[in-house]
């Protein structure tokens, strides 16, 4: 087997690049096909179920928040393609510094 | 990084390696089916296939949903964004896809105005800001993406836009797993379920595997200590003589999923009576279309389109392996004719793809090993 173990980090085929689970950015990525889900915080409120939300790479977008329900300045969401598809719990989920997938 | 690091550890990885390898049977071939694109990129980008015994085989599944999109869906969406006043707009992986004449890209090459988007939302935006052109988001994925579809089209018809228009691909996941079930050249052992598209849909939906099939499933989140626990669990199945949906993903997926989701979803969208898979042929009921009450936003009420039904490239294998009938590097065009850079088949074309995953990451470790 060749195990893709080096520095106590699994860290395969990228040989260590640090990242936090496929981003936009990525060149090896696609957000749907992917199924990605990136935690992003909120930082603005935007008027009825839109919510400007900042990710762990300092980008900043503007996500949909119709599923799941009131959210306010500083909960983390789950965001898929540009909508929220969960709320993270907040004890587990320090702002802006986790990514999740 | 909280929630990344403790799911790349390697103390973990290695001790899950050698649990799973302590309760495989010598002499039997396991093959479990990852049914996410993400898993399958999961796999390569960090060799979690290496950490398994030789007898442990995982293959890839119709998760990608660039992959499964047929030939004939792309010559249609080229047909809309040729309309002059039309600008067109897609996520970036689908504007390389192949279809009868041509990619998407090479429309825009030609003077169409195709336009990548990071989401629906970001296509309203562009429609918002041009009231005199008609703009068409190209939707397509599962049910992870289907509720950001909804919700900006929902959004659309509250901020009274009328030159927004959908050109829907939406398809499901549980109609092609049945119809790969059914399907005699595929003997499977069990299931790597999608972590996401459970968040929205919950673990419920896949319980059929287990009930009908009697395969187990484990829904699995996408770090590489993630993906050997989930396979680790289907195995301990197999050896414990049980069947049942397990939820590797605990720390996002809720079993019922989410609610509020599924209210968006019918509100949005009907199903379809039979939508045309690459590879896998027409399934019933395993697409979305809008519902009558979304009609007007409907591009494919609002364009016409050839639909035509085209029929792969003969070299092309994308159907096998999407079936997990071959591996990737046992297509016959594979590596040659067909790579990222030019491909024949959707495979190559998502980085998601089976066969760009093992392209992009995969074929040195195997040109190790054959040497």
């Amino acid at each position: 087997m060749t195990a893709p173990i080096y520095d106590g980090a699994i860290v395969g085929a990228t040989g260590g690049r640090q990242v936090a689970g496929p981003s936009c950015n990525d060149e090896f990525h696609c957000i749907t096909c992917s199924d990605e889900g990136v935690p992003m915080r909120v930082e603005e409120l935007l008027g009825t179920g839109l919510a400007r939300c900042i990710d762990a790479s300092d980008q900043r977008s503007d996500v949909m928040t119709g599923l799941v329900g009131d959210v306010a300045v500083g909960d983390v969401l789950l965001v898929h393609a540009g909508a929220a598809i969960l709320q993270l719990p907040e004890s587990e989920h320090g702002p802006g510094e986790e990514r999740a997938a | 990084m909280k929630f990344v690091d403790e799911f790349r550890d390697a103390e973990l990885g290695r001790m899950l390696s050698e649990q799973i390898a302590s309760i495989v049977e010598p002499g039997r071939h396991y093959k479990i089916m990852e049914v996410c694109g993400g898993h399958t990129h999961t796999i390569y980008r960090y060799g979690v296939d290496d950490l398994l015994p030789a007898n442990v085989e995982l293959v890839h599944g119709p998760g990608c949903p660039v992959c499964v999109i047929p030939m004939g869906r792309v010559d249609d969406a080229i047909a809309i964004a040729r309309n002059p006043n039309v600008i067109f707009t897609c996520f970036g992986d689908m504007m390389r896809v192949p279809g009868g004449h041509g990619t998407l890209l090479e429309a825009k090459a030609d003077g169409a105005d195709v336009r990548m988007v990071y989401s629906p939302l970001d296509a309203l935006r562009i429609a918002k800001a041009n009231p005199d052109r008609e703009v068409v988001f190209f939707a397509i994925g599962f049910e992870t993406t289907a509720p950001s579809t909804a919700l900006t089209l929902m959004r659309a018809r509250a901020d009274g836009v009328t030159n927004f228009f959908c050109y829907c691909n939406h398809v499901t996941i549980v109609p092609p797993l049945r119809a790969l079930l059914e399907s005699p050249d595929l003997r499977l052992d069990g299931f790597i379920g999608p972590g996401h598209v459970c968040t929205v849909v919950g673990a419920r939906p896949f319980e059929f595997i287990a009930r009908e099939y009697g395969k187990p499933v484990a829904i699995s989140g996408f770090e590489p200590v993630d993906m050997l626990q989930s396979v680790h669990m289907v195995l301990r199945q197999l050896a414990e003589g049980r069947c049942e949906i397990e939820n590797q993903y605990t720390r996002v997926v809720p079993y019922n999923g989410n609610p509020q989701a599924f209210r968006v979803l019918s509100e949005v969208f009907e199903l379809r009576p039979h939508f045309e898979w690459r590879g896998l042929g027409f399934i019933a009921q395993s697409a979305l279309k809008l519902s009558e009450a979304y009609r007007d936003f409907d591009a494919e009420c609002r364009f016409d389109v050839p639909g035509v039904r085209v029929a792969d490239p003969k070299a092309c294998q994308c159907g096998e392996v999407l079936k997990g009938v071959i591996r990737p590097w046992e297509c016959k065009v594979f590596g040659t004719a067909c790579t990222p850079e030019h491909p024949i088949g959707t495979c190559m074309v998502s980085s998601e793809g089976a066969c760009a995953a093992y392209y992009n990451f995969g074929r040195f470790a195997r040109t190790r090993e054959l040497v």
